[in-house]
């Protein structure tokens, strides 16, 4: 099943979904079709003005341009989710998750869609972590 | 850039006795048409999806527990995202730190193979307000 | 190659990273981005003393500590958030004013939209480079042997001729065809100074129109207007030694520019609407049907209490003043409050992004409406100065600039 995860480029969600035989919807490849394209208007990651208007689907014109470009990339792998998994408090997010209200935005435009999601929180120990892995593994099989 | 064509980035464990070097010999002795490149924390692999994807499964089995793996949007060494020309990349600091608690993951993946299940971790919570009065009190009589 | 720091959130994603790094290319300079080890960023954010929910504006706050501590080398600062961001407006303001207390570097702030092009852009990323590059140049406080200045701008031309450090010519007229006006403005002022335009040693130009005239006129000095209307109007109202806040409300956009010793070193322009400029004054006058000379008069007589206008848009605004007229409002009252709506759109937006230092000079075609002086100093507490000929501060900026270029 398609599975989106949050943040989008986490590097551990998407091994994990992966390893457990599911497909990540990241926001990688996202832009890999953008970055790669013969026509790169606006570069580093070809978000144009146009897609800046194709984000009115999921915030109106009064949001800020940042929060409609980003849910322009990844407002789409949102629209194909089976299923979900959050991971709150991920640290030193960045770039494509660097806004917090996109991402508070994102989580919510993934509810309304009544998929089945998982809620964790970033591991911060050992026994975090194992709770994690377990989680998700129990998650993503219960999908099948 | 033909769309067949993904980057992948292959991260080692930082438990891990693999070297980046030993990753990339390994991949360039498979023979698949995939380019191999050393990296801080792994290798990067480019070339036909389905040859990435044989290379990432042949790579796992060398640390099943302590090789993780993504995609990446931008091709290898593309300009756009040279630590030279931009400063380190926005996703940079999130994989670094992601990358350092792969020890974590990997007892995670420990756990799920030998099919033990952890108890819950405690959270930590708000204490409850009668019992804050009571180490009020304790303190201060 | 000029460096420019780039500390922003949400320009790769609203699609103007390509356009600013295309304005400071054109310019001759080079967005940077300094870079930041992982462990310093909450600890910058702990220093900063402010903590946003969005990681991006800690990593912009952990790399204005990096310019702060002179760990990275930058010749020129630019921050920018999106347009309509709470966070990011809170951030780029206090981190303008952190990076300003601990290096002296000219810093710009912007808040753009998807719509944001390298053309809106460029004035200011010329004027950072100018400041860089042109220090001593913009250092120089007199005038020196026969030069013209001419100001291309959005509603109106002006020529200035000076001769050792004196204005001797001087004439204005609107904008119409850019070189046609520019002659107009030219032959004019050298017909009051009494000299011919052979014996000019040389002519600066500035405004929107600078780059076309100054290929027409070969012009010696080509410069933004930015830096050039900073000089004049320290020049013009005798404050070239010191702090000072230049206040100019253009024709089509306002500008707030601090100045240290003649130098801007932050400057704010309005970008997003025209919508309080001095356009709104010229549609105030027609409505009013008086002439925008007398506009200034007629509204120290008013009460701008007694009429409630919307000072976010002109459409808006001329709208409210149709209607608190037809409710039996004086002309009087109506005026005062059109110059009070401008002023406190420049209260509320330039002057949030910059540190008022006093003294303030108003310059610019707008300061000698007498009711938009008034409406700055109820607004500020303080009445400005408006130097004599406060409307040629361009002209003769560019005047007193080009003679620096002489052989």
């Amino acid at each position: 099943m398609k599975i989106f995860i949050m943040p989008p480029n986490s590097l551990i969600l998407f091994d994990l979904v992966e390893r457990f035989g599911h497909e990540p919807l990241s926001l990688m490849k996202a832009l890999r079709d953008r970055v790669t394209s013969n026509e790169i208007e606006a570069p580093p990651l070809n978000v144009t003005v146009d897609d800046v208007k194709l984000g009115l689907k999921y915030a109106g014109i009064e949001i800020p341009s940042g929060i409609r470009g980003r849910l322009a990339i990844y407002g789409p792998l949102i629209d194909q989710a089976e299923a979900a998994i959050f991971m709150e408090d991920a640290p030193y997010s960045f770039g494509c998750v660097g806004c917090q209200r996109t991402n508070e935005l994102a989580k919510l435009l993934v509810r309304k869609r009544k998929v089945p999601i998982l809620s964790l929180d970033y591991p911060s120990n050992e026994d975090e972590a194992k709770d994690m892995v377990v989680r998700v593994k129990e998650f993503l099989e219960g999908l099948k | 850039m033909d769309s067949n064509i993904e980057t992948r980035l292959i991260f080692i464990a930082p438990t891990s006795d693999l070297t980046p070097d030993r990753i990339a010999r390994f991949v360039h002795n498979l023979g698949n048409e995939v380019t191999v490149k050393e990296t801080c924390y792994g290798v990067v692999l480019q070339g036909p999806r389905d040859a990435v994807k044989r290379t990432l499964d042949e790579v796992r089995k060398m640390d099943p527990n302590r090789i993780f793996s993504k995609i990446r949007a931008f091709p290898m060494g593309d300009l756009r995202r040279c630590r030279a020309h931009h400063g380190s990349r926005p996703g940079f600091a999130q994989l670094e730190k992601e990358w350092k608690d792969l020890c974590l993951v990997e007892q995670g993946l420990i756990c799920v193979e030998k099919g033990e299940k952890p108890p819950a971790p405690k959270k930590r919570q708000k204490i409850p307000v009668n019992d804050l009065k009571k180490l009020i009190d304790e303190v201060s009589p | 190659m000029i460096k420019i720091a780039q500390l922003s959130c949400g320009t790769e994603y609203s699609g103007v990273q390509a356009e600013i790094e295309r304005a400071a290319e054109t310019v001759g300079a080079k967005m940077v981005y300094p870079d930041v080890d992982m462990q310093k960023i909450d600890k910058a954010v702990e220093e900063f003393g402010f903590n946003p929910n969005s990681p991006q504006l800690k990593l912009m706050i952990a790399r204005a500590i990096e310019l702060a501590n002179k760990n990275y080398d930058a010749d020129a600062i630019f921050i920018a958030t999106c347009f309509r961001c709470a966070e990011g407006a809170l951030v780029r303001t206090e981190l303008r004013k952190f990076v300003q207390e601990h290096v002296r570097l000219p810093v710009v702030t912007y808040s753009f939209t998807e719509r944001t092009k390298a053309a809106q852009l460029l004035t200011r990323m010329e004027a950072l480079v100018t400041i860089v590059e042109r220090k001593e140049l913009l250092a120089r406080e007199r005038q020196v042997g026969l030069t013209a200045g001419l100001d291309s701008g959005s509603s109106t031309t002006k020529a200035v001729i000076m001769r050792d450090n004196v204005i001797i010519g001087k004439y204005w007229l609107p904008t119409g065809d850019v070189y046609s006006s520019a002659e107009t403005a030219l032959t004019n002022a050298l017909a009051e100074a009494g000299v011919k335009y052979e014996q000019l040693e040389g002519i600066g130009t500035t405004g929107y129109g600078r780059y076309t005239l100054g290929k027409k006129f070969n012009a010696k000095l080509v410069q933004e207007e930015l830096t050039v209307n900073s000089k004049g109007a320290v020049w013009l109202a005798g404050k070239q030694k010191g702090e000072a806040t230049i206040i100019d409300i253009g024709g089509m956009d306002n500008k707030a520019i601090t100045v240290r010793d003649g130098i801007p070193d932050n400057f704010t322009m309005g970008g997003i609407c025209a919508g309080a400029s001095g356009r709104f004054l010229e549609m105030t006058a027609k409505r009013l049907k008086v002439e925008i000379t007398e506009l200034g008069a007629l509204a120290d007589q008013g009460d701008h209490g007694k009429v409630k206008m919307n000072s976010y848009c002109s459409v808006f605004g001329i709208q409210d003043l149709v209607t608190s007229l037809a409710a039996g409002n004086t002309l009087a009252d109506v005026a005062s409050a059109a110059c009070h709506s401008v002023a406190e759109q420049i209260y509320e937006q330039q002057l949030q992004e910059i540190e008022v230092r006093r003294p303030i000079i108003q310059v610019g075609g707008t300061s000698l409406i007498s009711g938009m002086v008034t409406a700055m100093e109820h607004t500020l507490g303080q009445r400005p100065i408006v130097p004599r000929d406060s409307q040629y501060i361009g002209a003769v900026g560019a005047a007193l600039l080009a003679s620096g270029l002489l052989g």
